[in-house]
């Protein structure tokens, strides 16, 4: 392409196709996503495992896992992507911007929990909700930003498990009366 | 009927400011890929661009590499909002 006066046709027909090219969305390999998710997987049956064997609630301090690990590794990871694909569009930042939220919301519910635990309650089986439900309702979101019908489905898939493992929680917590339900 | 804008009414900083205004930021390999030109003059009509005030140029290094970022300013996005309804007055659109 070279610098040279156009007709104003010309402009039009240059303007569409460039935004046609931009358009062809970066989704990039999706490496992060597995990433996460596989963290998130591994965390959460290796907790539900650990404290249905040994019924000692330190193993909640796994949860920390999540976010040491995932902490370090993203920026890592995105930086490669970034550099790649040369480019970062809305939907970038506004996908970097759910996950962060979910990663706060992480962080502000193990304070709470951590908080609890100081004063004599064990409020750990509420971390459950993350992976259960915050987790899938953000990879439904990036889904429709993305427009990817696998993590819109997979999403779902999650987001329903996890209601139906909390509605299973609560139905136990409410036949034993009791709030020690981690 | 209203003037083109000169700085806007070229292939290549045309084409430039059509991708840039659908992204929040595009490094110099990329432009320079999609927008199928040589380094030299890019980087010429980068100038332009950023002297008029519608572009910010960054450049940072990763590692040793260095790296040319572009992102449009909000001048520039009212003067290409501008271009564009020029030109459909032209095109009678």
């Amino acid at each position: 392409m070279e610098e040279k006066k156009m007709t104003e046709r010309e402009s039009l027909e240059l303007i569409t196709a460039m935004i046609t090219r931009t358009r062809q969305r970066y989704i990039g390999d999706g490496n992060i996503l597995l990433m996460w998710g596989y963290l998130t997987v591994i965390v959460t049956a290796l907790v539900w495992i650990m404290l249905i064997t040994t019924h000692n609630p330190a193993w909640n301090w796994l949860w920390f896992a999540i976010g040491v690990v995932g902490g370090i590794a993203t920026p890592i990871m995105s930086k490669k992507s970034d550099l790649k694909s040369g480019v970062k569009s809305y939907s970038d930042k506004i996908t970097s911007q759910i996950w962060t939220t979910v990663g706060l919301a992480s962080v502000v519910a193990t304070l709470f929990c951590v908080g609890f635990g100081l004063k004599g309650f064990n409020a750990w089986g509420m971390m459950f909700a993350i992976p259960l439900m915050i987790v899938p309702m953000a990879e439904i979101a990036q889904g429709i930003i993305v427009k990817e019908k696998s993590l819109i489905v997979g999403g779902a898939i999650g987001l329903c498990v996890g209601l139906f493992t909390l509605s299973l929680a609560t139905c136990a917590c409410s036949s034993t009366g009791s709030c020690r339900c981690s | 009927m209203k003037e083109l804008d000169p700085i806007l009414h070229s292939q290549l900083r045309l084409a430039v400011m059509s991708i840039l205004m659908n992204v929040e930021e595009a490094d110099f390999v990329y432009l320079k890929e999609q927008t199928e030109s040589t380094a030299g003059n890019l980087s010429v009509q980068l100038d332009k661009l950023s002297n008029a005030g519608y572009i910010t140029v960054t450049k940072g290094f990763v590692g040793k590499k260095t790296r040319t970022t572009c992102q449009v300013t909000e001048q520039g996005r009212k003067a290409f909002e501008e271009y564009v309804e020029a030109l459909k007055g032209y095109l009678n659109l």
